[in-house]
């Protein structure tokens, strides 16, 4: 059970595939939620290593959910990074007052999340 | 007049009463007018209660009614007092004359009476010397006897003068007084004749018997003169009487009566300025629209006309500036809505926009990565192209929300210490490649010993960075330096070069949005028109100003200056 697990809770097809691809060339191990409320409750079902979570997020946001899973013990301690389209001011606020574990803007490059999540999560 | 007066004084006491300080509570003096005041309300309301419960009220309600002017209907008040007063001083005249005539009988009565009595007393000296010259048979008696009935005679006379003495018992006094002086006759000739002696006693006895009958009859007349004297003075002192009864009845009437012209002429003017006075109240409450009804068709008819008038039209604007207000407070909604409308899309769009560039920007990076495998050195150019093209877009989708956020009033500097060499290595770092690819000189100038600013850094850099990326693209050769210096508690940030410059007259066009000097230097340089403005922008949120020093051809320098430390209340 060396392999890591990282959720990636995410809307959009097309950065799923992005992340998708760019872990391919990785050992961790993606699993993939559409919306906030399928994103709780995967990563409640499959306790993963870290969280991706995008801010903008059909049924229920990003920061929602963090906060969920925050507040959940199972899942408090799993290191969420959020993604925001760091337009708005008081984006990276409110990810910290949501229980964030760190912060990526939109648009990010694909080299960038890679170094954060090794820095969170190091390759086994 | 004195009602008048006393209501003039009632509504400025009622004004003041009513005016703005119903708090203020003022401790009596002991020299305070109050209670003087006091008496005088009370007096107000008496009159206020004759004028309203008596039919007095219908008197003053047809005086205000009168179609006069109010100069007019006090100047027949006055005409009507004076006129009553005139009266009353020819009565008294009148008495005076009349009095004074029967001053004048009673003074011709005590005349009489007083003649009366020196005849009684000539007659007595008369009998006396009359005797005297029997007994003593002397002539020059006689001559004396002759002397008082000259004297009575001068009396009679003038009681017959006067016609008004009883002329009968007059006309028996001569006549007996001659019959006397026939006796003194007889005497005078005897003691001439010296025949007195035989005749003595009859002479005696006729004279006394004439004595006797005159005496009686003067008596009687004296005592007709006193009584009448007597009578006379009754009748003057009932007249006097009467008079003084009269002329003080005319003039307590005459008082009356003006006073009570007073009260009817003044209440007639007070009704309506109580009636203006309680509308006016109810005005000045905002109650708007009401009538005022005066029966007065004088001036203060005319001013009650104008007050429906006033309170009309202040109606018809009340009306309007409410709806007007209603309108306001609607479309205020509507704007809110608008405005919140406004945020919620300017973030949508954010990441709408974002998302795809995401996408777009990362499978770029992905491809010249090698993460899809090699690529051919054909592919390299344009995946360059599409990159440096893509990440052009991204800035331009920035600057349009950093503007619209900052336009819309939702931008907010997000302030903290930071390191001003951090900012200018910040900005160094990331265009060095871009000037090293023109050729030009890049350089940067900040003092050693700087201290901690404070501001928004992320904000700053992006100011600095728009206007150091905007000299390196200007400038075709030579150099471009970013410079810092501290002047007082001002920090200046400076980028100066060697390129196009700008002419004096754009400089404030500079700084609009989507003005770049020409339209073909923007398509020479690119760029998104968007930088100065947005540059300017946050400058002056942290309480600064910018501003160009340029020679066309020669180059530009741009400077801006913040506070060391902003204020939050800046932002």
């Amino acid at each position: 059970m060396s392999e890591k697990t990282i959720l990636y809770v995410e809307d959009n097809e097309y950065n799923r595939k992005i992340v998708r691809q760019l872990f391919s060339a990785t050992s961790y191990r993606l699993i993939e939620a559409l919306d906030g409320e399928d994103g709780v409750a995967m990563a409640q079902k499959e306790l993963p290593d870290l969280i991706l979570m995008d801010v903008q997020l059909p049924k229920m946001s990003g920061l929602e959910a963090t906060r969920v899973l925050k507040a959940d013990a199972r899942t408090g301690n799993i290191p969420i990074i959020v993604i925001t389209s760091f337009a708005l001011s008081g984006d990276r606020e409110k990810a910290a007052d949501a229980g964030a574990t760190d912060y990526l803007a939109k648009p990010y490059s694909p080299r960038e999340l890679l170094t954060l999540v090794r820095q969170y999560l190091p390759e086994s | 007049m004195a009602p008048a007066i006393r209501g003039n004084i009632r509504s400025q006491r009622k004004l003041h009463k009513n005016a703005a300080h119903p708090k203020t509570t003022i401790a009596p003096s002991p020299n305070d007018p109050s209670t003087v005041e006091q008496r005088a309300i009370e007096l107000e309301d008496f009159a206020e209660l004759v004028e309203s419960r008596t039919p007095v009220h219908r008197l003053v309600r047809w005086v205000a009614g009168i179609r006069a002017s109010v100069h007019t209907k006090l100047l027949a008040g006055f005409m009507v007092v004076a006129l009553l007063f005139i009266i009353m001083a020819g009565v008294s005249l009148q008495i005076i004359v009349s009095t004074t005539r029967q001053a004048q009988q009673l003074d011709q009565a005590h005349e009489q009476v007083s003649w009366a009595q020196q005849g009684e007393e000539a007659l007595a000296r008369q009998m006396h010397y009359t005797n005297l010259a029997l007994l003593s048979q002397s002539e020059a008696a006689i001559a004396k006897v002759l002397r008082e009935n000259n004297r009575f005679n001068d009396m009679l006379s003038k009681l017959e003068a006067t016609g008004m003495a009883q002329q009968g018992l007059l006309e028996q006094i001569r006549s007996s007084q001659d019959e006397a002086m026939s006796v003194v006759a007889d005497i005078a000739n005897a003691i001439r004749d010296g025949k007195l002696g035989p005749i003595t006693g009859e002479l005696l006895r006729r004279q006394e018997r004439l004595d006797d009958q005159i005496s009686d009859q003067v008596g009687r007349l004296v005592e007709a003169q006193t009584s009448r004297m007597t009578q006379l003075r009754d009748s003057v002192a009932a007249a006097n009487k009467r008079s003084l009864l009269l002329t003080g009845a005319f003039a307590v009437a005459a008082v009356v009566l003006a006073l009570f012209c007073g009260f009817v002429i003044s209440w007639s003017f007070i009704l309506p300025v109580h009636d203006a006075q309680s509308f006016l109240d109810q005005v000045a409450a905002g109650k708007f629209g009401g009538r005022i009804s005066v029966p007065n068709r004088d001036e203060l008819g005319v001013l009650a006309d104008r007050m429906n008038h006033m309170s009309q039209e202040l109606q018809r604007f009340d009306r309007e500036q409410r709806s007007a207000a209603a309108e306001l407070g609607r479309l205020n909604e509507q704007l809110a809505q608008t405005s919140k409308a406004k945020s919620e899309f300017l973030a949508n769009m954010s990441h709408e926009l974002r998302t795809p560039m995401n996408a777009i920007l990362g499978f770029t990076e992905m491809l010249i990565d090698g993460l899809y495998g090699d690529v051919p050195d054909t592919l390299k150019e344009p995946l360059a192209d599409i990159q440096v093209n893509g990440r052009h877009l991204l800035r331009l989708i920035n600057d349009v929300l950093d503007l619209s956020k900052i336009e819309a009033g939702r931008m907010e500097l997000a302030l903290g210490d930071y390191s001003v060499r951090e900012v200018v290595d910040i900005v160094h770092l990331a265009l060095r490649s871009l000037a090293a690819e023109k050729g030009l000189e890049f350089t940067t100038s900040v003092p050693d010993e700087l201290p901690v600013a404070h501001g928004d850094n992320r904000r700053l850099t992006q100011c600095l960075m728009n206007l150091a990326g905007n000299s390196i693209k200007f400038t075709k050769a030579g150099r471009v330096e970013i410079g810092v210096e501290l002047a007082g508690e001002e920090l200046i940030y400076s980028v100066s070069d060697t390129g196009i410059g700008i002419p004096k007259e754009e400089f404030e066009n500079v700084f609009a949005e989507f003005r770049q000097v020409d339209a073909t230097v923007t398509r020479e340089f690119g760029g998104t028109g968007l930088g100065l403005s947005i540059t300017k922008k946050f400058v002056e949120m942290h309480g600064g100003r910018i501003w160009i020093e340029s020679e066309h051809g020669k180059g530009s320098r741009f400077s801006f200056a913040v506070p060391l430390r902003a204020k939050a209340e800046a932002t």
